[in-house]
């Protein structure tokens, strides 16, 4: 008694407008562990607790500098092009050009993983170990985790561009415009770390 | 069987969705987890530095993760998201199946994603956990039956505290929104199923997988720092640790999934004609606790998550001595904490205050000031969770403006309770169990709220915080209001929910029982707390020994209270009086479909005119 079982009961635009509901509110909970990681990220920097938010030099290893904000800002950036790509693609789907649906959404796909690639290229480059202080445990809390919403996206991104290869998008649309909202967050969670992030 | 058995399906043969089950479930997270447990000893290099566990914690967490990955793929749950990628959607005939059409009782050991199964399942596994918590709570109070102890070793002890603390937890957060919110909410709202029922199984099942790593917990140095699990404490934790954080993270990823799709069904799918003037207000309490369990939770979780890394990985989230804060751990905790306890009172309430208008025959006392309760207390409940805090020294100047939304929440409960006095006030009481729960939770819950005030109070908290008092308080609340609540809605949806009556005396024997245990118990802790007797102890100072013994008497009647509670939803679901369709004369949806229920619940959607509380009315 999925979607599909009651497809003959309903109109897919309820069906979507249903599945939009409920994505958003998946997102909400999304939202607050985002947020939460940002209230731990700015917590932890504004205690500097035994001022090991950044430790300093011993005689074991040097001072702990905080890495460049950058590849986080190009992630976000890959990300946002990802978005516009599958906006595209949207566009395309709405003016019933099946051949834009489906190169938006195979650029939106690959966007997805350039991103995702350059964020493991982040957390396995970083110049320090996990145990090096407040400021990493962040960093790689908001690597890790901008990692694990990534490779998400490029599961719904494949996923969605293959549907639209096979055709399947052609009477209605409402799952296209739903893999948009994510796209949506998926940029904005990437900006709030590398927002954080500039602010070692 | 609940649902009807009507004409066969022609299910996929031999298709992947049929072979998953429980057992491929269980034979697949076991595979799973020994290989990568072979694999992790095997390769995971040792630890460069001085420091306990590191490695063992990788080992640990990384084995319960690929028992989640291998249950939860052998259950089936993988199957849609990946039919959804390669643009193979369910035929019709596949979704039949997973509704667990013509499968009977083979269905509750599946992806069954008919909602009225899936209730089933919750109320199943919310016995099963109340009976294992209960067990627990019996061993504690034998332990502390007198005054040395002795009975049980002391980290055993600690273990059991803090095993039964979160499985209780657990337990009253799914006792009313799982068994009743997926079976009876969707049909009370007119609807053929919830919104999304592959997320209905996955939320259930992903319970069961999350029970596994507690119990793998218990052999593994178990969980010694109570239900709250603080750091830096547990961050020094024995291995069994890992079960608990990987049990939080699985059950919050449940609850989300829960509250996206109750709250879905509930915005989305209402019959024509039901306005949120006509919508029962159980759906209101139903939807106030997911909703509020929606952003809560993923705090929590992400607590966890960090508390798994500082022990896997040698971060420093809540090690001082990395830059890390145990106030950081306190305050995730409590964001979603307090907003906790009434994810789990507001369902019970509000399942009561359905009950109320059916048994005394009269509308509901101010619906309008019922909802506003409900809203008053979900909003102020995001705001008051560093009253927990006030004697852990975070942020002093911050304990007034706690204290004062704290002692807020009291108006909006007193809503409720004006609701509840209200319809009950010359109305012809129908003398049921049911009826008599909502007396007893105005009397547990006046002195679980009343206890809270000085709780909430900053002097009078530097005295009683970290005391029994404080055990007794939240046990008045939590089951005092809320396992009555869920009781009652027990008894009350029975006759729905297995088509045969509760037995009536069973009820009435069980009630009273588990009522005078409960105060007997409950006051007797309260004495001690009072007296200054501190929690979680083992044994205690023999000055105590009259209040700790009266307690655990009262604890002994609860048990036997419950067993005779067992016994009557067995006798009565084996053998019980075939229920007629409506044997309440209620008016709300659910009595209107036959027993058994259709497998999609109406033959044609109903259209509300009216709403559900017009008793005594000329025309309702």
């Amino acid at each position: 008694m999925s979607v599909e079982t009651h497809a003959h009961h309903e109109d897919p635009d309820v069906v979507g407008s249903r599945n939009r509901l409920g994505v958003i509110l998946i997102l909400v909970a999304d939202v607050a562990f985002a947020l939460s990681m940002v209230f731990v990220y700015f917590y932890l920097r504004g205690q500097n607790v035994n001022d090991m938010w950044l430790p300093a030099a011993t005689e074991e290893r040097g001072a702990i500098e905080p890495l460049s904000s950058g590849p986080a800002w190009t992630v976000t950036a890959i990300a946002a092009f990802g978005l516009l790509a599958h906006l595209y693609a949207l566009k395309g789907g709405r003016e019933k050009n099946q051949t834009q649906l489906k190169l938006g959404s195979l650029v939106a796909m690959v966007a997805s993983v350039v991103a995702l690639v350059m964020q493991f290229n982040t957390i396995a480059n970083a110049p320090f170990t996990f145990s090096d202080g407040a400021y990493v445990s962040c960093f790689y809390l908001f690597t890790i985790m901008n990692f694990v919403h990534l490779a998400l996206t490029v599961f719904i991104s494949l996923g969605n561009w293959n549907r639209a290869r096979l055709g399947l998008y052609v009477s209605n649309l409402w799952m296209v415009d739903i893999v948009r909202i994510w796209w949506i967050w998926m940029v904005v969670s990437s900006l709030l770390g590398a927002f954080s992030l500039s602010y070692p | 069987m609940t649902t009807l058995m009507s004409k066969p399906v022609s299910a996929p043969g031999k298709s992947v969705i049929e072979r998953l089950n429980i057992v491929t479930a269980v034979v697949l997270g076991a595979v799973s987890a020994f290989v990568v447990w072979r694999l992790a000893l095997q390769f995971l290099p040792a630890d460069t530095e001085v420091r306990l566990f590191t490695r063992e914690d990788k080992i640990t967490l990384l084995s319960m993760v690929a028992w989640f990955i291998g249950f939860m793929t052998g259950i089936g749950a993988l199957v849609g998201p990946f039919r959804w990628v390669m643009g193979k959607d369910l035929s019709h005939d596949e979704n039949m199946f997973l509704a667990g059409k013509d499968m009977g009782v083979n269905r509750y050991f599946r992806y069954t994603t008919d909602h009225k199964v899936v209730g089933i399942q919750y109320l199943v596994i919310t016995m099963v956990i109340f009976g294992i918590g209960g067990i627990l709570a019996m061993l504690i109070r034998t332990n502390l039956g007198t005054p040395e102890g002795g009975w049980i070793h002391p980290q055993a002890y600690n273990s059991i505290v803090g095993t039964h603390g979160i499985i209780m937890i657990v337990g009253t957060i799914i006792m009313v929104t799982g068994p009743f919110g997926n079976f009876i909410m969707p049909i009370m709202i007119g609807a053929r199923d919830m919104a999304f029922p592959r997320l209905n199984a996955l939320s259930f099942w992903l319970i069961v997988a999350a029970a596994i790593p507690l119990i793998w917990a218990q052999f593994i140095g178990g969980i010694s720092t109570g239900w709250s699990a603080y750091n830096p404490l547990a961050g020094q934790a024995p291995l069994g640790m890992n079960g608990y954080i990987m049990f939080i993270c699985i059950f919050a990823i449940s609850t989300m999934v829960a509250g996206a799709n109750i709250t879905t069904t509930i915005v989305r799918m209402r019959a024509n004609g039901m306005t949120w003037n006509r919508t029962p207000i159980f759906i209101y309490g139903t939807m106030a606790s997911v909703a509020l369990a929606l952003p809560a939770f993923p705090v929590f979780f992400l607590s966890q998550v960090m508390s798994a890394m500082d022990r896997a990985l040698d971060t420093s989230f809540y090690n001082t001595a990395g830059g890390g804060s145990g106030w950081l751990y306190e305050n995730l905790f409590w964001i979603m904490g307090h907003p906790e306890v009434y994810v789990i009172l507001i369902p019970a309430v509000a399942a009561l205050m359905e009950m109320a208008p059916v048994f005394t025959r009269r509308p509901l006392f101010s619906f309008n000031v019922a909802v506003m309760g409900i809203a008053g207390i979900s909003g102020l409940s995001v705001l008051v969770w560093a009253h927990h805090m006030y004697i852990s020294g975070w942020a002093p100047l911050l304990n007034a403006p706690f204290m004062l939304t704290t002692e807020l929440i009291s108006i909006p409960t007193g809503m409720l309770f004006l609701v509840l006095v209200g319809t009950l006030w010359r109305g012809r009481l129908w003398m049921t169990m049911p009826t008599m729960s909502i007396f007893a939770l105005l009397w547990n819950f006046m002195i679980g709220g009343i206890t809270g005030i000085y709780l909430s109070d900053v002097p009078a908290d530097a005295f009683l915080h970290g005391s029994m008092y404080v055990t007794a308080h939240f046990h008045y609340t939590l089951m005092g209001a809320g396992l009555t609540g869920a009781l009652a809605a027990l008894v009350y949806w029975f006759p729905k929910m297995t088509g045969r009556m509760f037995d009536k005396k069973l009820s009435w024997i069980s009630f009273w029982l588990v009522q005078i245990g409960f105060n007997v118990a409950f006051i007797g802790m309260f004495t001690v707390g009072l007296a200054g007797q501190p929690r979680r102890v083992e044994s205690y100072a023999s000055t105590f020994n009259t209040g700790n013994l009266i307690t655990t008497i009262g604890a002994y009647t609860i048990m036997v209270g419950m067993l005779v509670l067992l016994h009557g939803v067995i006798s009565s679901w084996r053998s019980g009086d075939k229920a007629p369709m409506n044997p309440w004369q209620a008016k709300t949806l659910e009595w209107t479909v036959p027993n058994p229920i259709p497998l999609e619940n109406f033959d044609v959607l109903p259209t509300v005119t009216s709403d559900a509380y017009g008793y005594g009315k000329a025309k309702s």
